[in-house]
């Protein structure tokens, strides 16, 4: 086994060797012999020591000619739009413009635009000039449909559309476009929109509570528990039609509210009206009875939901004697 | 006590009192904490630094004579993301002035908006512009592949190293 590996082996050299040498590679040289050059010119070679320092010969370096700044090519009355088609920091050959930026001390120029960083770093509107923005406008023209007829001032689209939500976009520079502040809905609407009877709107504030601002009558009906607007917004209207609906139930465990438990005076349910109506058929013997005046109902209810006051007690004082038939 | 015959003689018993409540020699050992050094450089002998118009202007003047190199809504009030929006462009800097070796001749402005980032700087012509679009090419998609958003560069060309000497010192 051995005796043919090495047998093998030699075979192998030899023959690259042979093909060395024919093929005018020189071994132990790392340069190529030019056989057929020698051959033509049939001279000696001469020994050149220098000959790497000489092949090395300094490269001169070549400047690639620059175009000229666009802006001296620019006829006056270019199309700049083209020019500047979208946001993009400033370039100096691409604004005919003579500006300069900088702080220098007194006496010195601004440093031109040419080279000059600041100007590459303020935000710029020169893809936003009035040509621009017509344009723009112009082209999205045709997405948009004319406004509805009917609904020209606040005061006439209030009445169909009675409930405003409010949310809120956030525009950042981030590589996402979700900002989890964005999820939060708010609806507001004016209660006096919503047709109620009385048991109902006293059960609605009810179950609104603070959402109900007395001072203005607005209703505010805000979410932000699930992760999306769309969530949000769906929850906020559910709560409105839930409460509202809700109102208009009335369970067997309200039939006992007692006077206690109310939060108005009612001259109706009250001891007052009873005392009234015995002293004004008091020793009266025919069917009718007399029932006192609305007026007289009035006056006591103000009286004691609002507090005992000069203008509260004078027309209590008028009620009473009118009632009583008393000529002062 | 010697020094103290130089005072006027109204806080001569105010100075008296204070060190007589403090007889411990006040003496500090620590570097001084309070330097202010960075964005500031120094006066050289010949006055032959060159300073570019950023580096002319100490950071105390960001925003009066010179403006950011970053801008982002990052660092607005509950802004999202600031760490990490500081961090990428760190590194965008360093991947900028690697790639462009030797090239740059300004600061690295980035300028974030939406998801885009462009990217401006002040670039030296001294290599093909063969070579310099091979460079924008490979530095958007590789910016753009790392930031996962779209990267634009801006740059602008200066002949020579010497166009953006605000001044020597």
């Amino acid at each position: 086994m051995a005796a043919n590996l090495a047998r093998l082996l030699e075979c192998n050299i030899r023959c690259n060797n042979a093909a060395a040498v024919q093929s005018g590679w020189r071994l132990f040289s790392n340069q190529r012999q030019q056989q057929t050059e020698v051959e033509d010119d049939e001279e000696f070679r001469v020994l050149n020591l220098r000959t790497i320092k000489q092949q090395a010969r300094r490269r001169e370096i070549k400047k690639n000619a620059v175009q000229p700044p666009r802006t001296s090519r620019m006829p006056v009355d270019q199309d700049w739009t083209a020019v500047w088609s979208g946001p993009r920091s400033f370039h100096p050959a691409s604004v005919p413009l003579p500006l300069r930026q900088g702080y220098t001390e007194r006496g010195a120029a601004a440093p031109s635009k040419y080279a000059n960083a600041e100007l590459m770093k303020i935000p710029n509107f020169l893809h936003l000039t009035p040509p621009a923005i017509r344009q723009q406008c112009e082209a999205i023209k045709k997405f948009c449909t004319p406004w509805p007829k009917g609904l020209e001032t606040e005061a006439k689209w209030k009445r169909p559309f009675p409930i405003e939500v409010i949310t809120t976009d956030y525009c950042h520079s981030l590589p996402t476009i979700r900002h989890p502040e964005a999820r939060r809905v708010t609806i507001t609407l004016k209660l006096s929109d919503l047709k109620f009877d009385a048991h109902a709107k006293d059960k609605f504030l009810r179950l609104v509570g603070e959402r109900y601002n007395q001072e203005t009558g607005v209703l505010t009906f805000s979410a932000d528990r699930c992760p999306m607007r769309k969530q949000n917004y769906d929850y906020a209207m559910y709560l409105l039609t839930a409460c509202y609906h809700e109102s208009f139930v009335t369970e067997p465990w309200e039939a006992t509210k007692s006077e206690a438990d109310m939060e108005v005076y009612q001259f109706e349910r009250n001891q007052a009206k009873r005392s009234a109506e015995g002293i004004l058929n008091w020793n009266a013997t025919g069917e009718q009875k007399d029932a006192p005046s609305a007026n007289y109902a009035k006056s006591v209810e103000a009286l004691i939901n609002e507090g005992e006051n000069e203008y509260n007690i004078a027309k209590y004082k008028e009620e009473v004697l009118k009632m009583l038939k008393i000529a002062i | 006590m010697n020094f103290l015959k130089k005072v006027p003689t109204q806080i001569l018993p105010l100075a008296e009192a204070q060190l007589s409540l403090s007889n411990k020699s006040a003496l500090h050992t620590s570097a001084v904490c309070c330097r202010v050094q960075s964005g500031r450089y120094r006066i050289t002998v010949k006055r032959d630094r060159p300073l570019t118009y950023e580096m002319a202007n100490p950071p105390h003047f960001i925003g009066h004579r010179k403006s950011w190199n970053s801008w982002n809504t990052s660092t607005l009030k509950d802004a999202l993301r600031p760490s990490q929006t500081a961090i990428e462009d760190v590194f965008i800097r360093k991947f900028v002035t690697g790639t462009w070796h030797a090239l740059v001749c300004s600061e690295i402005i980035i300028k974030r908006q939406h998801n885009t980032i462009r990217i401006a700087a002040i670039i030296r012509q001294a290599i093909s512009p063969r070579k310099m679009y091979f460079l924008i090419g490979y530095t958007e998609e590789l910016l753009s592949y790392w930031m996962q958003c779209p990267v634009t560069l801006e740059f602008q060309t200066v002949a020579d190293k010497k166009d953006v000497v605000f001044k020597y010192i």
